[in-house]
């Protein structure tokens, strides 16, 4: 069972897996730890960065890398133009910001069910070969997909850790009163924070699309795993997210090849709820 | 001596607890204002016996001994994602025992109570000892998996296909009319409890508690004790909803016990105000009334809803019980400008 091709297989899985959970999770960290708002509503922006990639690249017939860019974009500058609509009310008010961007999620939601009907899509892929490395079967799509999100990813932590604009969203993160008092404008943190979250939700949600299926409901299931994955690593920590992303996404890989999805969701949340019990503010989180 | 405490350490006290907790001048128009409502509640039907309205009617007040049982818990300073889990759990401890055991039907509902409440006496000492966040973390891990239960122990709970043809309670509460009393008159019962516990003294150390926790230790509360007790009590009652919507549906599947429907008895408490116990009411009525009423356009009615989810929240934080106080503060700055 435990034959080197299909532990290379499940570990390819669990790369794949994590990268999508990793960009949902730490836009999903960044909005809580700078703004201290439950972004409900991830879901359905990663939904939306979905049909934006199906249409771009599907439809319009883009060139692939133009199609991903451009809708993740969109979706994003969608997101600022929500911003003093709705966002905006919410900054710094954790329950209110969790029942009113529900609300966010279920118009958008439905509103994706008016506009593109419930039907299940996929989108076709770009590369139809494979790769093979050894006794590894690779789809080169799948190559592709881990590809992107690794250069999302360490564009997102050289923004973080070597410009100016990094540093003050991760002083804005530790504390935004005191962030304020150093002479950082909160206002224009906030919206980039915003966009660079909902960027990376659309663009999970694109490759979460081309992997799995599009839908309107697709987005449930990333932003369910997000919340945990930010429960795991701790709330508000970005680095807590990377390391839960990638935890909970080779956990998932592993064990539900190996024992089933079933006992995959029981252990994983078991595991969490210890942690919990135990160290409240998570993995990589700081106790209040 | 609640607010005394609470004004002594400087902590904001919210407007609406404390003049529920002082408010013994207002009693007699209290007294007739539930007077009133209670005859409309029992004359409506005769008056206008639409089996669809009935129908609607009899949801809201099987919502409402949720939304108020998580009332309690939420006044005590956690919000509990797990609060549907609960109700499934009554429920299908009431469906087996009347299906499986035999039992007649009044014994499966206590028994749907004692089982969730058992269970929450089991959890709860555990998790309770988690504050803000992090029990709703903890508890929203935990409304899953006992979902999942629900899904994977196919013998028992039949899976994911649910139980279907669940016996009414009782011939006589089998017609919308009768239906709609039997459930009102449960949930009466259990709002009243809710009502009783928190206009008591318990009531008082629940909302010190939640204000200072530390501090109403040193008052002599026993804080954790509290806690569970109040815990399992609401989980207890939430087993009572799901013992009487499993008889008033006829079918229980793991669908309507998952966090999106714990999430919407929160939404009901937020919605309406959560440091009032008439908050989560007209929380309900709103959120079930308004779906389906609305049923012509499914899709556009739950854009419609989710829209007027973000402007209550955003324009009254503290939910529409906020209404009534902001207006009784206009009247009064009417009159004070007329002097």
């Amino acid at each position: 069972m435990f034959t080197s091709a299909i532990l290379a297989q499940v570990i390819l899985n669990g790369v794949c897996l994590s990268a999508i959970y990793v960009l949902v999770a730490l836009g999903f960290t960044l909005l809580f730890g700078i703004m201290k708002i439950v972004n409900f509503a991830h879901g359905a922006f990663a939904m939306l960065g979905g049909y934006a990639l199906y249409y771009l690249y599907a439809e319009f017939r883009l060139p692939y890398p133009a199609a991903i860019l451009l809708a993740s974009v969109g979706v994003a500058a969608c997101a600022l133009v929500l911003e003093p609509l709705v966002f905006r009310w919410f900054y710094q008010k954790m329950f209110q910001s969790m029942i009113g961007l529900l609300g966010l999620n279920m118009a958008i939601v439905f509103t994706g069910v008016i506009v593109f009907d419930v039907y299940e899509r996929s989108i076709p892929p770009v590369f139809s070969g494979v790769v093979r490395l050894g006794p590894l079967i690779a789809p080169t799509d799948r190559l592709l997909i881990v590809g992107i999100a690794a250069a999302v990813l360490a564009a997102f932590w050289a923004f973080m850790t070597r410009t100016r604009y990094g540093l003050a969203m991760r002083a804005a993160a530790q504390d935004v009163e005191t962030a304020e008092t150093q002479g950082i404008d909160t206002r224009v943190i906030y919206l980039l924070a915003l966009f660079i979250s909902i960027f990376m939700a659309a663009l999970a949600g694109g490759i979460y699309a081309q992997t799995y299926a599009l839908s309107p409901f697709m987005g449930d299931r990333p932003l369910m795993v997000a919340f945990i994955v930010v429960i795991l690593g701790g709330m508000g920590s970005i680095p807590g997210a990377a390391l839960g992303g990638i935890l909970f996404g080779f956990a998932e890989s592993f064990l539900s090849t190996f024992y089933g999805s079933a006992v995959s969701s029981f252990v994983s949340f078991g595991v969490v709820i210890a942690l919990l019990i135990v160290r409240p503010w998570g993995l990589l989180g700081t106790p209040e | 001596m609640t607010a005394s405490i609470m004004r002594k350490m400087d902590i904001p006290v919210p407007k609406v607890a404390l003049s529920s907790a002082t408010g013994e001048g207002r009693g007699g128009w209290r007294l007739s204002a539930l007077l009133v409502l209670a005859v409309f509640l029992v004359g409506w039907p005769l008056l206008l016996p639409n089996p669809f309205f009935l129908t609607v009617g009899t949801l809201i007040a099987l919502n409402a001994i949720g939304a108020a049982s998580l009332h309690l818990i939420i006044r005590t300073g956690h919000i509990s994602l797990a609060h549907a889990a609960f109700v499934g759990v009554g429920a299908y401890a009431c469906v087996l025992s009347v299906m499986t055991l035999g039992l007649p039907y009044w014994v499966g509902l206590l028994m749907g109570a004692g089982a969730s409440g058992s269970l929450a006496l089991i959890i709860g000492p555990i998790v309770l000892r988690l504050t803000g966040k992090y029990f709703v973390l903890v508890t929203f891990l935990l409304g899953e998996i006992i979902r999942m239960v629900f899904v994977e122990w196919v013998p028992v709970t039949g899976g994911s296909n649910g139980i279907f043809g669940i016996p009414t309670a009782h011939p006589i509460v089998s017609t919308p009319h009768g239906q709609y009393y039997f459930v009102l008159a449960i949930a009466a019962l259990c709002i009243g409890l809710c009502a009783c516990i928190l206009s008591s003294q318990i009531g008082r150390a629940m909302d010190a508690m939640r204000e200072a926790e530390q501090v109403a230790e040193c008052a002599g509360v026993p804080v954790i004790r509290l806690k569970v007790t109040i815990f399992v009590l609401a989980c207890g009652l939430a087993g009572v909803q799901g013992g009487l919507l499993a008889h008033f549906l006829r079918y229980i599947d793991p669908t309507a016990f998952g966090w999106v429907e714990s999430l919407n008895l929160v939404v009901m408490n937020v919605i309406g105000g959560m440091f009032h116990l008439a908050g989560p009411l007209i929380g309900t009525v709103f959120l079930v009334a308004f779906p389906e009423f609305l049923r012509g356009y499914v899709e556009l009615q739950r854009v419609i809803f989710g829209i007027s989810i973000i402007v209550v929240m955003a324009a009254l934080p503290g939910g529409m019980v906020e209404i009534g106080a902001r207006t009784r503060d206009i009247i009064a700055g009417a009159r004070g400008r007329k002097r």
